[in-house]
């Protein structure tokens, strides 16, 4: 048994035991390479009533390395429209690159990810995203985003 | 008024018969001379009364003859037979009255003798009766057939019975040459000068000449199917420590074939003949010889089977008897009954279940290696097994050979090997069906695996067993006091090999922290010279143990916070947090006049301390100094002191320490009550164990007691019908079974016949 | 009365001394944060716990599986910080050093 594939479980017991934070859901996770949890940002913001789906990508040295998140885009879902969030659904979030600790969770990231959509008075796309999406790679863990902005 | 042409019409026909009769002789002298003859063959054929000795007089038979030819030639002899066989109807009362005469003194006696009398004084009328062999094969014949018409319909339904036992009475008689009293003496008629081959050939041929070979000839069978069933049940019974059909044959060969020549092949003229005569009824009685022993082996099956591997030559029996004749679902159905009323019922054990099954599925691999008929029966079995709350703890137990349950389930000549994936029938499945039960051989490939991998694949996964594994290896560690634990190693190596390395890595832990625990002692006693031996765990690495929080008082304590600092002083970074509920401590208690000795749970050690300040207490005061105990666990710890003679329940929840012992405990009066070894509580809880406790409040509480004081005795259902009244009653009627089972262990109760009622006390 | 002790066959559970507060005793206790298995459990790693998985202090007063936290120090990606308050990680000589160690 990996690593990852552990602490996957041990954090899938204790979604199952204690339930995930208001607005967030675990969709999908029937393996432990890939899995899928909704993003709802609650009360009075730029997002109200739109759903998000964000998709984890684990690999098997997991918490140590970090995991590839983004929001997922196709047919049913879109990426919110956020300055730090390019329309492929990559991230520029510190805590999913640099800033990333082996005691952080994927729920700890989702309430990150949470908050950084909640705190967002404006919906506007990043600087540069068309050029961005037309060259970015698969994964987002192969970007090395610029963190201009410390608060995520 | 007769016409001309009608007169001459009966003129011609007079004239015809007038002819044949006189036979062209002169005037009327054929006449006469046919007249002649017709009274002496009428005369001569009179059945005559053997009774009577004037009856039986000389004939001239030259003149007989010449009387049927001259009735012949005038072509009367349809006459003379009809006149015969009237004549023959007149004088059948004599053969009735011999018939009931001997007929009745068989049913006062039941001796077949009056029965052989029978049938040769019906021979003997038959001979007397006969018509001359001249009157031609037709009077005979019609002679025959109204003759035994007539027999047949006089003789009673009792003759059936004695025919029987007749016939049954000749089996012993191939090569004998004297004749047992009941044979009566040859009749004249049946008397030869040659030597005849065993008294009994005159009788067999009587029953030939009167038919009664083809009359009774089921009857003839029947008497020799019985006579095989009769011998077989008479040797074979019970009887299955050797192979018995190869002597079945055997004694075929040497008994029944020989009586068979008589019934079936009298007329044969070389042993060739007799053989090849007998080929299709032998093969009957042969097949006759497996049915019968595979009847008996299958009515027996349940014990043959605990009685395996002792009772191995039955089933090798069975097994070829089976190849002859199919009576395999016979077996299934007889089996699967067997199990039911004898095995799978609340009042069994499920380590004797367990046992019983692990047999049928040696014995039925045995007497059918495809597994078929195992299948068909292990199918209740195992369903059964997954409803008793025991099951996999008793698997387990024998897994690693608890010396308790006797013989281990694990053949030591099977060598160790993985379990093996079974295919596992999902009961759960909405469309789960049983196997039909003609199914052929191939309906399912069961692949003949090993019989602690058909146990574990009773349950969908093997995790429960390794659980139930860590809860049993933990009992066991925990009780070692001596350090020598290199039994439950050897286990732990050889279950590795069945479930596989990483499922008992737990295991592996809880092995480790022995040792662990016998050097660190090995240390801490170097450093400092201590009583207390502990056994160091690894916390999440064994099953949940029975958690106390007390505190153990005085010398207790300083004991305990000694060793902790030794230990902390060699792991400096660990310590040591006591389970104060386990383990036992060896304590003296000197009183004024007297020391008791005694092996007692920290519980009791830490009242007695308490003791020693004061001389009186209340359970209240005692629970209240070492902190939270059950207050039924603290009544139990002083008891055990008061049985010491040590404590003095004063009533009211109070007890006193007896420093001097009152009567019947002193040490100077009578004999000092020997050192008692508390039994120690069971350090691991089981989830049958809580469940136990619990089903003991049901039965304090009066329900089943009062229960069973009122209606006497009751079916277990009843019980759980009537329980389900009580309060938040939620068990099921296995777990009550269970329970009724313990209760009956301990004398509470007793079973029979599925009815449970109170001991007598 | 005296009670002479002869003999005592005891069972004990050992525990890091992490110097936290004794308070969670039935629970499954604390857990090392990078791979959420309790202490006295061991890494992913490791098949034994105990002295074949220690624990390692930091200075910052954080504790986690030895194996676990020597792992993620490894990594570039760590810039040899602690995970828990990415400050430079410094090992701890020993933990607590406590007059009253056994309880």
């Amino acid at each position: 048994m990996s690593v990852s594939t552990r602490r996957l479980s041990k954090e899938l017991t204790d979604i199952k035991n204690h339930g995930t934070p208001v607005g967030i859901n675990l969709l999908s996770s029937d393996n432990f390479e890939e899995w899928f949890l909704s993003l709802e940002v609650l009360g009075e913001t730029v997002y109200a009533g739109e759903v998000f789906c964000l998709r984890f990508r684990f690999d098997s040295q997991y918490p140590i390395s970090s995991p590839a998140v983004q929001f997922v885009t196709d047919d049913k879902w879109k990426a919110p429209v956020h300055p730090h969030v390019y329309t492929n659904g990559h991230i520029c979030a510190s805590i999913l690159g640099n800033e990333w600790s082996p005691v952080l969770s994927v729920i700890a990231v989702c309430v990150t990810l949470q908050s950084m959509l909640a705190s967002c008075k404006k919906k506007e796309l990043p600087p540069g995203n068309d050029r961005y999406v037309r060259h970015a790679p698969d994964n987002p863990k192969k970007t090395r985003f610029e963190y201009d902005d410390d608060t995520v | 008024m007769a016409t001309e042409a009608l007169q001459r019409q009966i003129q011609g026909k007079w004239q015809n018969s007038f002819a044949r009769l006189n036979r062209d002789q002169q005037g009327i002298t054929g006449l006469l001379g046919f007249s002649e003859s017709w009274t002496l063959a009428t005369d001569f054929l009179h059945p005559r009364d053997l009774n009577d000795p004037k009856a039986n007089r000389e004939w001239d038979m030259t003149q007989v003859r010449n009387a049927v030819e001259t009735l012949s030639r005038s072509k009367m002899l349809p006459l003379l037979l009809e006149n015969f066989l009237e004549e023959m109807r007149k004088q059948q009362y004599l053969i009735t009255n011999d018939v009931n005469e001997l007929m009745r003194q068989y049913e006062n006696t039941e001796d077949i003798h009056h029965i052989a009398r029978l049938i040769y004084r019906l021979l003997e009328w038959y001979r007397a009766w006969v018509p001359i062999s001249e009157l031609g094969h037709t009077i005979l014949s019609a002679y025959t057939l109204t003759f035994q018409t007539h027999i047949y319909s006089t003789l009673p339904p009792s003759f059936s019975r004695g025919f029987k036992q007749l016939i049954n009475a000749t089996f012993d008689l191939a090569g004998t040459r004297t004749a047992p009293p009941w044979i009566p003496p040859t009749p004249a008629p049946l008397q030869s000068s040659l030597p005849i081959p065993r008294p009994d050939l005159p009788l067999w041929s009587s029953f030939e000449q009167l038919g009664m070979l083809d009359r009774y000839e089921s009857l003839i069978s029947s008497v020799c199917y019985e006579h095989i069933e009769a011998h077989i049940l008479e040797t074979c019974t019970r009887k299955w420590g050797e192979r018995m059909l190869q002597p079945l044959r055997e004694w075929m060969t040497n008994k029944i074939v020989p009586w068979m020549v008589m019934p079936y092949a009298r007329g044969a003229r070389t042993a060739e003949e007799a053989r090849s005569m007998l080929q299709g009824v032998g093969s009957r009685f042969d097949f006759h010889v497996c049915k019968t022993l595979s009847d008996l082996r299958t009515r027996e099956i349940f014990d043959i089977i605990i009685d395996f591997p002792d009772s191995q030559p039955a089933l090798e029996d069975l097994k070829e008897c089976l190849q002859r004749v199919d009576q395999r679902s016979q077996l299934v159905q007889t089996l699967r009954k067997a199990n039911r009323k004898r095995l799978l019922h609340p009042g069994a054990d499920t380590k004797d279940i367990i046992a019983q099954y692990v047999s049928i599925i040696r014995c039925l691999r045995l007497v059918d290696p495809p597994g078929v008929l195992l299948f068909k029966v292990a199918d209740p079995i195992r369903r059964y097994l997954r409803e008793r709350p025991d099951t996999i703890r008793c698997i387990v137990a024998s897994l690693v050979g608890d010396g308790e349950s006797g013989d281990s389930l694990v053949d030591e000549n099977e060598p160790i090997q993985p379990l093996q994936q079974m295919q596992v029938e999902d009961y759960t499945d909405p469309s789960w069906e049983p196997e039909p039960i003609d199914a052929g051989p191939d309906f399912r490939t069961n692949k003949p695996s090993d019989v602690i991998s058909t146990l574990v694949s009773i349950y969908d996964s093997k995790d429960l067993f390794v659980r139930e594994l860590q809860v049993l290896l933990a009992q066991r560690l925990l009780a070692i006091t001596d350090g020598n634990f290199d039994r439950e190693r050897r286990n732990i190596e050889i279950l590795k090999i069945r479930f596989g390395e990483a499922a008992l890595q737990v295991c592996e832990v809880m092995l480790r922290d022995m040792t662990d625990s016998k050097r660190i002692d090995q240390h801490v006693q170097s450093q400092k010279n201590m009583i207390l031996r502990p056994t160091i765990i690894s916390r999440h690495f064994w099953p949940p143990l029975q958690a106390g929080k007390f505190t153990m008082p005085g010398q207790f304590k300083q004991i305990q916070d000694d060793y902790a600092s030794e230990f902390h002083l060699f792991k400096p970074d660990k310590m040591l947090r006591w389970l104060p509920l386990l383990g036992t401590i060896h304590l003296e208690i000197e009183l004024e006049d007297r020391t008791v000795p005694a092996d007692v749970p920290p519980l009791e050690a830490a009242f007695i301390e308490l003791f020693s300040q004061r001389d009186t207490w209340t359970v209240d005061e005692l629970v209240a100094s070492v902190g939270s105990v059950d207050r039924p666990a603290a009544i139990k710890a002083l008891t055990t002191w008061v049985d010491l003679g040590v404590l003095k329940d004063e009533g009211g929840n109070r007890y006193r320490l007896l420093e001097v012992a009152e009567d019947g405990f002193s040490s100077s009066s009578g004999a000092p009550r020997p050192a008692r070894i508390v039994e120690e509580v069971p350090a691991v809880l089981t989830v049958e164990q809580q469940q136990a406790d619990q089903m003991k409040v049901y039965w304090k509480a009066c329900f089943i007691e009062g229960m069973l004081t009122n209606l006497g005795m009751l079916p277990l259902d009843r019980i759980q019908t009537m329980l389900k009244f009580a309060p938040g009653y939620d068990r099921t009627v296995e777990q009550l079974g269970a329970f009724m089972e313990a209760a009956r262990r301990e004398g509470l109760v007793t079973a029979s016949n599925g009815l449970w009622k109170l001991s007598k006390r | 009365m005296k009670v002479h002790v002869k003999n005592w066959h005891a069972i004990a559970q050992w525990r890091w001394d992490t110097g936290a507060a004794d308070a969670d005793d039935d629970g499954e206790g604390d857990v090392c944060g990078i791979c959420r298995v309790p202490y006295e459990g061991c890494c992913p790693s490791c098949k034994m716990p105990g002295d074949d998985c220690p624990l390692i202090w930091g200075e910052c007063s954080h504790v986690f599986h030895m194996h676990c936290l020597l792992q993620w120090i490894g990594t570039s990606s760590s810039k040899q910080q602690c995970p828990m308050d990415r400050r430079p990680w410094v090992t701890a000589e020993r933990k607590v050093d406590r007059t009253n160690n056994a309880r």
